[in-house]
């Protein structure tokens, strides 16, 4: 069983200057994350750049879990990143994929508790987008990103949709696809009617949505 | 302050972070600030920010997980006024 859970920043939407206040990133990182940025990433990343990469890899982590473990409560402190590889950040990254080989991506390690997740993101000066996985090996993890006109919410939800059904499309032509959300509120896809057992994430902030999903799970 | 006045204030709050107005107008306790209010889960920090601002209190770790709905969100800044 892999789970997935996916989560985009645009980072042309975050306030740079509240981001590095103590009393904004104190509420989303903790001492030894702290410690990883100053001793390995201060030279290579902006620290709100840090910030919001560690946002983004937690809220993912939430939204892997959640999904088994549906009284989760999100909780930044308690979501521990480890293990932080960034090479850098990137001017051209691509958009979709299978997997991660040979992109330029970030990884990590993250903990809920005793659950360990792998964390993979694709950062550059635009956005930070990162999927989480119970599993560390992502070559069956399917992801797409787009830039898209509005930021409106109904207009993200209906975008990323379209990105994943394009996708799905793609891979199952003959076969119908359609979203519902469970009562505990992530995502369950249909195909042709029941539910397909792929793990499925969505994410949106501004005009950046995202989608992520596991075959062969 | 009631519950009932820190219910109120709070609107002003959530405002900058939700474009659903209708629904920030007729919150209650049990209004959920990202299924409900819309609001972005980028912008929670901020909502507990601008409440810590507002207020003159701080919210640590424990208590801002509980914020995830309005009813939530008077209990924690209630509490903390309470401790001042």
């Amino acid at each position: 069983m892999s789970g997935i859970g996916n989560d985009v920043v645009a980072l042309l939407a975050i306030d740079v200057d509240r981001t590095i206040q103590y009393r904004f990133y104190s509420k989303i990182i903790v001492d030894s994350e702290k410690l990883i940025y100053d001793q390995s990433l201060a030279s290579s990343l902006p620290f709100e750049y840090f910030v919001w990469l560690a946002w983004s890899i937690k809220e993912s982590a939430y939204k892997c879990l959640q999904r088994y473990q549906h009284d989760l409560v999100f909780s930044p402190s308690n979501t521990l990143i480890s293990e932080v590889n960034l090479p850098g950040i990137f001017h051209a990254t691509p958009s979709e994929g299978i997997g991660f080989d040979g992109a330029p991506v970030c990884k990590a390690k993250v903990n809920i508790g005793h659950h360990q997740f792998y964390a993979i993101t694709v950062l550059n000066k635009e956005f930070i987008f990162s999927i989480v996985s119970n599993n560390n090996n992502f070559a069956d993890t399917y992801w797409g990103i787009k830039k898209i006109g509005s930021a409106e919410r109904e207009d993200q939800s209906l975008e990323v949709r379209n990105l994943l059904f394009q996708k799905l499309h793609d891979l199952y032509p003959a076969d119908q696809f359609r979203i519902e959300k469970s009562i505990f509120g992530f995502p369950v896809l249909l195909r042709n009617g029941t539910d397909s057992d792929i793990p499925v994430s969505f994410a949106h902030h501004d005009h950046f949505v995202g989608y992520a999903f596991v075959l062969g799970s | 302050m009631t519950r009932e006045e820190i219910l109120d204030e709070l609107k002003s709050v959530f405002a900058p972070y939700t474009t659903n107005k209708e629904m920030l107008a007729n919150i209650n306790d049990q209004t959920d600030l990202i299924t409900d209010l819309k609001i972005n889960s980028a912008n929670l920090v901020d909502i507990i920010i601008d409440a810590e601002a507002k207020y003159n209190i701080e919210i640590d770790y424990d208590s801002a997980d509980k914020m995830i709905n309005v009813g939530s969100c008077v209990d924690v800044i209630a509490e903390k006024l309470k401790q001042k």
